[in-house]
């Protein structure tokens, strides 16, 4: 362990990595109450239209990504505020629709390398001191905007009508939490990778709902289960040299599975 | 006539889908310490009524105030507690625990930055207090019975310290003793908080001898304010557009 944190590029990629597995369990918690899941996986690919525009432009994917998958986000909830169409389908439309416009760009520009299998499933090599300046920045607001509001985020995931009849900006809000949602995706594509990140999303939440806690509590268990295993997972990388995206879903996964099994009635 | 301010007045509300009446030519006026029930067949248009009165639908035509003040205008919506139908079918597994789901009362009322008050806890445990829920604080909502998450989701509607409670069919998924109790704190807070009640019901029975007025709502609105006048059979039949016989002898059956 200690030999492993003498590097500094696992130094960067454990800070980076906890940032990440903060921001991932609190914003995941509010949308996986929200039934909104899917929507971290739609992003994550919106986002990987950035990475390929900023490969193949010269710019750095990291803040294209931040721009492309907040655009995504105010696309997608537009399109479910204001047609009638249903919130799945929206996202599954703009999931595909987003990977295809990623391969083509990186297709067209001769970008299919080593660099983009970094962005689809994480490497811990890849986080530049730079990317932790960016995380570290974009994840204080991130988190300060959704500790900020999490009274009215908790309020609207529990029944987003009766929220709105008491006053509270729902609409405004709901904005609010999937720009949040698309920043902390962007931001995270370096660690955890795009395919895998709605994972780290999701999982460390779904684990706290089986311990049956209030709202603190189930954000705490989420958030101690999602940076045992960005840590677990990143160690695991270096180790097996293996991708630290795909070890760090392994491990949540395992902490799911045994949190499934521990609170079987 | 009332000369104070209405809470809600409304004139001429009309309300279509495409082609569909859903309400037409609607106009009432609800007064501090009413006790109104709102019956009428299902489809009838009572909670739709009630969604274009907290400004969730907007009407085609007519005009709603709220006290005083259009709908687009009014900001003070701690004055109004709502219940929804759906209340007491909460998700189990949702992490909320009876005091996490009575402070969302006061949600509104909190500043962004500001941490919970004394005013706001003071509130909360007056609201859960009062509502018979106290020693069910720190028990997670998904595993009350349909009684006791009613009064949770009324504590909450309490804590913001409202003028006027409205609630939708409140009874869904409530068993005939809760019921019965259930009606008895309603009138409670009615008498002792004078705190203005509006809610739909089926329970015409069980409501009669309480309720101040009977707004029955079937696309067109019958105001009564003598409410044993329309629970004469013959008015039940023209509402229900049924057997009102066969009605009551349903609604004894239960």
């Amino acid at each position: 362990m200690i030999e492993m944190l003498s590097y500094d590029f696992m130094q960067r990629a454990f800070l980076a990595g906890i940032i990440i597995a903060i921001l991932a369990s609190v914003s995941g918690t509010f949308i996986v109450l929200k039934r909104y899941s899917l929507i971290s996986e739609t992003l994550a690919h919106s986002a990987l239209v950035g990475v390929a525009v900023g490969l193949v432009a010269g710019y750095n994917p990291l803040w294209v990504a931040v721009i492309i998958s907040v655009l995504s986000a105010w696309l997608i909830e537009y399109l479910r505020a204001n047609f009638s169409l249903y919130s799945d389908a929206v996202l599954a439309i703009m999931l595909s629709g987003s990977l295809a416009i990623a391969v083509i760009i990186v297709s067209l520009g001769g970008a299919f390398n080593n660099s983009l299998f970094s962005y689809l499933f994480g490497s811990i090599l890849s986080v530049s001191s730079a990317d932790v300046i960016t995380i570290s920045f974009f994840g204080f607001l991130c988190l300060s905007i959704l500790l900020t509001f999490s009274k009215e985020f908790y309020f609207i995931a529990y029944d987003e009508e009766v929220a709105k009849t008491s006053g509270i900006k729902v609409k405004l809000l709901n904005f609010l939490l999937v720009s949040v949602v698309a920043v902390i995706i962007a931001l995270s594509i370096r660690v955890v990778g795009s395919l895998l990140i709605g994972a780290l999303m999701v999982i460390p939440t779904v684990s706290a709902l089986q311990y049956k806690q209030g709202f603190m509590k189930t954000i705490l268990i989420s958030l101690v289960f999602a940076i045992v295993s960005v840590v677990a997972g990143i160690a695991l990388s270096f180790y097996f040299s293996l991708p630290s995206g795909a070890t760090i879903v392994i491990s949540v996964l395992l902490i799911f599975i045994v949190s499934l099994v521990i609170n079987k009635r | 006539m009332n000369l104070k301010l209405p809470i809600f007045d409304v004139k001429n509300l009309n309300f279509s889908v495409g082609n569909q009446n859903i309400l037409s030519d609607i106009s009432f006026e609800i007064f501090s310490a009413d006790y109104i029930a709102i019956i009428g067949p299902n489809g009838g248009g009572k909670t739709t009524l009630i969604r274009i009165l907290l400004g969730l639908d907007k009407p085609t035509s007519g005009v709603v105030k709220i006290f005083g003040k259009k709908i687009k205008d009014f900001k003070e919506w701690e004055k109004i507690g709502y219940v929804p139908q759906r209340a007491t079918l909460v998700d189990v597994n949702f992490p909320a625990t009876v005091e996490d789901v009575v402070k969302m009362g006061r949600t509104s009322q909190r500043g962004l930055f500001s941490k919970e008050s004394d005013e706001d806890r003071e509130l909360v445990l007056d609201a859960m207090t009062k509502m018979d829920v106290y020693d069910l604080k720190d028990k997670m909502v998904g595993t009350l019975s349909g009684g006791q998450r009613q009064r949770v989701m009324i504590a909450r509607a309490l804590s913001s310290k409202p003028e006027i409670l409205i609630l939708d069919e409140p009874n869904t998924g409530v068993d005939i003793a809760s019921q019965k109790r259930f009606y008895a704190l309603l009138k409670e807070l009615n008498i002792e908080e004078k705190i203005t009640i509006v809610f739909i019901t089926h329970d015409i029975g069980v409501i009669a001898d309480d309720i101040a007025r009977l707004f029955t709502i079937n696309e067109k609105a019958i105001i009564c304010n003598d409410p044993k006048k329309v629970m004469s059979c013959e008015d039940m039949s023209k509402l229900y557009g049924i057997d009102a016989h066969l009605l009551h002898n349903h609604k004894h059956e239960h």
